[in-house]
C-alpha cells in the first residue's frame, strides 16, 4: 500500500499544490491582487487560448528562443570542434569562453538593442550569445576526451584519419554533447523572456510585464503557469530526443546477460 | 599568459575605432570607456549602484544556500520528504526563473525586496538539487561506519552525509552564484530604480554609451572574478576528491 | 602436429624486427619519461611471443610502436622488411578495454574493418556472421557492447580484429580487465583458435603463468626503462588439457618468475 501512494506521490503532490493555492487564495489571508485564485488563472488562460492571444505570444516565444537555439547548436559544436582540432583556434578561443562562461552576459542587452534594434533579430542574437557557451564547452569537453584506443582501433581496421572525425570522434562525443544542449535549451527560454520583458511587445515575456503595469495579477500568474507548461515541456522532448539518438548508451539499455 | 587574446581582442577594439572603421556612436573607443568608468567611479555612481546590487544579491543568495542545502539534504535523508517535494522540484526546474520578475514586482515593488525575493527563489533550486545529489551520493557503506562506531542518527546526518554532500553542494551554489548575477542584471534592467542594471539602462536611454558600456563590462567582469574568487576559496573542499 | 614446439629453422624470414628502438614520452606538462631502451627483437611468423614486464616497463609502447600508433624516433621497426609507416589492418590490435565502438552493434562492429576494405555488402555480411559464430557470440549480433559482458566483449573485439584477417597480432593484456574465471576461459580458447589458424602473436601480458601457457617463447622486460631483460623458451606440450600442472609447467612458471621478481620490485 506505501508503494501504491510513493507512485502516486508527483501527482498527489501537484493536486496538493494546486488544491493549497486555491484555498490559499479564497481564504482571505492574502488580497485577490497578491494571490488570484487558480481557478481565475486558469479561466484567464482558456479566454486568451480562446481569443489566439495565447498562441500568438507562445509561438513568438517559441520561435525566437528555438531559433536561438538551433543557431547556437550549430555555432557552438563547429566552434567546438575547432578548438579540439586547430591549434589556432583553441588559442584563441579558449581563454574567451573560459571568461566568458560565468558573465552574466544578459548585461549585453542593452548593447545588442543599440546595435541591432529592438525586433527579434536583437532578441534571437542574446539568445545566441548566451546559449553557445554551454554547447561549446560540452563538444570540447566531449571531442577531446575521445578514449585514444578508440580511434586507434578505427585506424587498425583501415579507417583514414580524416574519416575518424565523423566515423568515431562525434558519436563517441555526442552523450556529453547532448548534455550541454539540455543545459542550453532552459538558458535560451530564460535569456528569450528577459529580452522580451526589456523591450515589451508581443511574446510571454512582454506579455508579462505589460500585465504586470497594469497590476493585471491574473496576467501575471497565467504567464507564469504558461511559461512553467513551456519549460517543462521543452525539456521533456530533450530527454526524449535524447533516448533516441542515444538509444546505445549504458543508461539507457538492460543487460543482455547476467 | 593564457588570457593574451582577449588582451589582443581589447587592442584590435581600440583600433578600430581610432581608425574610424566603425562609428563612434555604435561602439565607444576602449578609452573612452576606460575614462568614463574612472569618471563614473569618481562621482560615486558606480559605488552607491553596486552597492544596492552587492546587498541584494549577497541576501538572495545567503538565503538560498541555507534554506536549499537545509531542504536538499532533507529530501535525501527522508524518503517521505523525497517522494512529495522532489516531483515539484523536478516540474519547477526547468521553469525559467526569470518569469517570477513580473510577479516579484508585483508584491514587493521596484526596490530590494522583489530583486531578493526572485534571487533567493531562482537560486534556492540549483542548490536544494545539488545538496540532494550530494547527500544521496553519501555512500551507505560510510554511513553504517559511523553507526557501529556508535553515532547516534543526527550525528551521522552531521558527521558524515553533509561533508560528502559539500563537494556537489559546492559546485550547486557555484551554479547559484552565476544564477544570482544572471537574475540580479535582469531585473534591475527591466524594473529598478536603483543598482548597477537601473545604470546601465539608465545611461542607455540617455545616450551616454560609454558610460554604459563602461557599467556593462565592470558588470561582466565582477561575474568572471566572482566566479574565479568562489573557486579559489573552495579548492580546499574540493581538494580531498579523487 | 600435436606438439607446438617452435622450430624457426634457418634461414626464416623475420616477420617483426625491431632494431635498437628508444622512445620518450613527452607530457605537455611535466617531465620526460624514458620508457624504452635500446630494444631489438625479432619475431618469425606464426610464432606466439609474449612480452613479460611489470607494469610500466614499456611493453605496451612497444606495442603500439610496431602497431604504428606511436612515431618511431629512435632506432627502427620493419615489418616484413618495411618500416612501420602508420597503422594498418596487417597488424590487428586487440586492447585491454575492448575499445568497442559503444554506438554500434556487435555485428557493425565486426564489419567495421570490412567495410574498409570496400568488400560488397553480402561478402562484409557472410565474413561477420562467419566470424561471430566463430567467436562464440551467435545469437548477440544486434546486441550493443554496454549490454555484453566482459567476456563477451573480448570476443566481440576479437571478432572484429580478426574479421579483416590481419598478417599478425598485437594484443594489450587483452585478458587484464576480466575476472579470473572468464580469463582462463578466454585463454583456453585463444589457443584453439590460434591452432585452427596459426597468426604471429605478440602478447602483452604481466602474469607469468599466462605467459607460459600461451606463449612458444617469453621476452622478459625490465623495470623501466624497459630493456630486454631475456628470452625464454617454454617448450612445452600445449595439447595436453593438464598443462598446469605438470611439472615442466611450474618449472618453467618458477624460472620466469624469477628472472621477473626483481624487476618488479624494482618498479613499486
Amino acid at each position: 500500500m506505501a508503494r501504491v501512494i510513493l507512485r502516486l506521490a508527483p501527482w498527489i503532490s501537484l493536486l496538493a499544490l494546486a488544491a493549497a493555492w486555491e484555498l490559499f487564495a479564497r481564504s482571505g489571508a492574502v488580497t485577490p491582487f497578491m494571490l488570484p485564485r487558480l481557478s481565475v488563472v486558469l479561466e484567464r488562460i482558456g479566454a486568451d487560448a480562446a481569443s489566439g492571444e495565447l498562441w500568438q505570444n507562445l509561438g513568438m516565444t517559441l520561435y525566437r528562443s528555438l531559433l536561438g537555439f538551433l543557431i547556437s547548436v550549430v555555432l557552438g559544436v563547429s566552434l567546438g570542434f575547432a578548438v579540439t582540432q586547430n591549434r589556432f583556434a583553441r588559442w584563441l578561443l579558449d581563454p574567451l569562453v573560459s571568461a566568458g562562461f560565468p558573465m552574466p552576459k544578459i548585461a549585453f542587452l542593452p548593447i545588442i538593442t543599440l546595435w541591432l534594434g529592438f525586433h527579434d533579430l536583437s532578441k534571437i542574437s542574446m539568445v545566441v550569445f548566451d546559449a553557445v557557451f554551454p554547447v561549446v564547452t560540452a563538444t570540447i569537453a566531449a571531442t577531446g576526451g575521445v578514449e585514444r584506443h578508440l580511434l586507434w582501433s578505427a585506424r587498425n581496421l583501415g579507417a583514414r584519419p580524416r574519416e575518424l572525425l565523423r566515423e568515431v570522434v562525434f558519436p563517441a562525443a555526442l552523450p556529453q554533447i547532448m548534455t550541454g544542449l539540455q543545459v542550453a535549451l532552459p538558458i535560451a527560454l530564460i535569456v528569450c523572456i528577459v529580452a522580451e520583458m526589456k523591450m515589451g511587445g508581443i511574446g510571454l515575456g512582454g506579455a508579462m510585464i505589460t500585465a504586470s503595469r497594469f497590476a493585471d495579477s491574473p496576467g501575471v500568474f497565467a504567464g507564469i503557469v504558461e511559461i512553467a507548461v513551456a519549460g517543462y515541456g521543452l525539456v521533456k522532448l530533450m530527454a526524449l530526443a535524447r533516448r533516441r539518438l542515444l538509444a546505445w548508451h549504458p543508461e539507457a539499455l538492460a543487460p543482455a546477460t547476467v | 599568459m593564457k588570457y593574451l587574446p582577449i588582451l589582443l581582442c581589447a587592442l584590435l577594439w581600440e583600433a578600430i575605432v581610432q581608425f574610424g572603421l566603425v562609428s563612434r556612436d555604435l561602439l565607444p573607443s576602449l578609452s573612452d570607456v576606460l575614462s568614463a568608468t574612472w569618471k563614473l567611479a569618481r562621482e560615486g555612481d558606480l559605488w552607491t549602484n553596486g552597492a544596492a546590487s552587492l546587498y541584494r544579491g549577497g541576501a538572495g543568495l545567503a538565503l538560498a544556500i541555507i534554506v536549499g542545502a537545509v531542504l536538499g539534504i532533507l529530501m535525501a535523508w527522508w524518503r517521505a520528504v523525497d517522494a512529495f517535494v522532489g516531483p515539484l522540484v523536478e516540474a519547477l526546474y526547468p521553469m525559467p526563473k526569470s518569469a517570477l520578475i513580473p510577479v516579484t514586482v508585483l508584491w514587493l515593488g521596484f526596490g530590494d525586496g522583489s530583486k531578493i525575493l526572485l534571487i533567493f527563489l531562482g537560486c534556492m533550486l540549483p542548490v536544494t538539487l545539488a545538496a540532494y545529489n550530494g547527500a544521496r551520493s553519501c555512500e551507505q557503506a560510510l554511513v553504517w561506519s559511523a553507526r557501529s562506531l556508535g553515532a547516534s542518527r543526527l550525528r551521522v546526518l552531521w558527521d558524515v552525509v553533509l561533508p560528502s554532500a559539500l563537494p556537489e553542494l559546492v559546485n550547486g551554489v557555484r551554479t547559484a552564484l552565476a544564477l544570482t548575477f544572471v537574475l540580479l542584471v535582469s531585473s534591475e534592467l527591466i524594473v529598478a530604480r536603483a543598482g548597477l542594471g537601473y545604470l546601465i539602462g539608465f545611461l542607455g536611454e540617455g545616450g551616454v554609451y560609454d558610460a554604459m558600456f563602461a557599467v556593462v563590462l565592470v558588470v561582466a567582469f565582477l561575474g568572471f572574478f566572482a566566479d574565479r574568487l568562489y573557486q579559489r576559496a573552495t579548492r580546499r573542499v574540493l581538494a580531498w576528491r579523487e | 602436429m600435436n606438439k607446438f614446439i617452435f622450430d624457426s629453422g634457418e634461414g626464416t624470414v623475420k616477420q617483426i624486427v625491431v632494431d635498437g628502438v628508444s622512445h620518450t614520452y613527452r607530457p605537455p606538462r611535466g617531465r620526460e619519461v624514458l620508457a624504452l631502451e635500446d630494444v631489438s627483437l625479432e619475431i618469425a611468423p606464426r610464432e606466439f611471443v609474449a612480452l613479460l614486464g611489470p607494469s610500466g616497463c614499456g611493453k605496451s609502447t612497444l606495442l603500439y610502436l610496431i602497431g604504428g600508433f606511436l612515431p618511431v624516433e629512435k632506432g627502427a621497426i620493419r615489418i616484413e622488411g618495411q618500416p612501420v609507416a602508420a597503422p594498418g589492418p596487417d597488424r590487428g590490435i586487440v586492447f585491454q578495454h575492448f575499445a568497442l565502438f559503444p554506438w554500434k552493434t556487435v555485428r557493425a562492429n565486426v564489419r567495421y574493418g570490412l567495410e574498409k576494405m570496400g568488400l560488397a555488402r553480402e561478402e562484409q555480411e557472410r565474413r561477420a556472421q562467419a566470424q561471430i559464430e566463430m567467436v562464440g557470440l551467435k545469437g548477440f549480433e544486434e546486441s550493443y557492447p554496454s549490454q555484453l559482458s566482459g567476456g563477451m566483449k573480448q570476443r566481440a573485439a576479437l571478432a572484429r580484429t580478426l574479421a579483416v584477417d590481419p598478417r599478425m597480432l598485437l594484443m594489450d593484456e587483452p585478458f587484464g580487465a576480466l575476472d579470473a574465471q572468464t580469463r582462463g576461459l578466454m585463454q583456453s580458447e585463444l589457443l584453439a583458435i590460434w591452432q585452427r589458424r596459426p597468426t604471429t602473436v605478440l602478447f602483452v601480458t604481466h602474469d607469468v603463468q599466462e605467459a607460459v601457457l600461451l606463449a612458444q617463447r617469453v621476452v622478459v622486460m625490465s623495470a623501466r626503462p624497459g630493456r630486454i631483460k631475456a628470452t625464454v623458451e617454454t617448450r612445452l606440450d600445449r595439447s595436453d588439457p593438464h598443462i598446469y600442472r605438470s611439472p615442466a609447467f611450474a618449472e618453467k612458471v618458477d624460472e620466469i618468475w624469477n628472472l621477473v621478481r626483481d624487476e618488479a620490485i624494482k618498479s613499486q
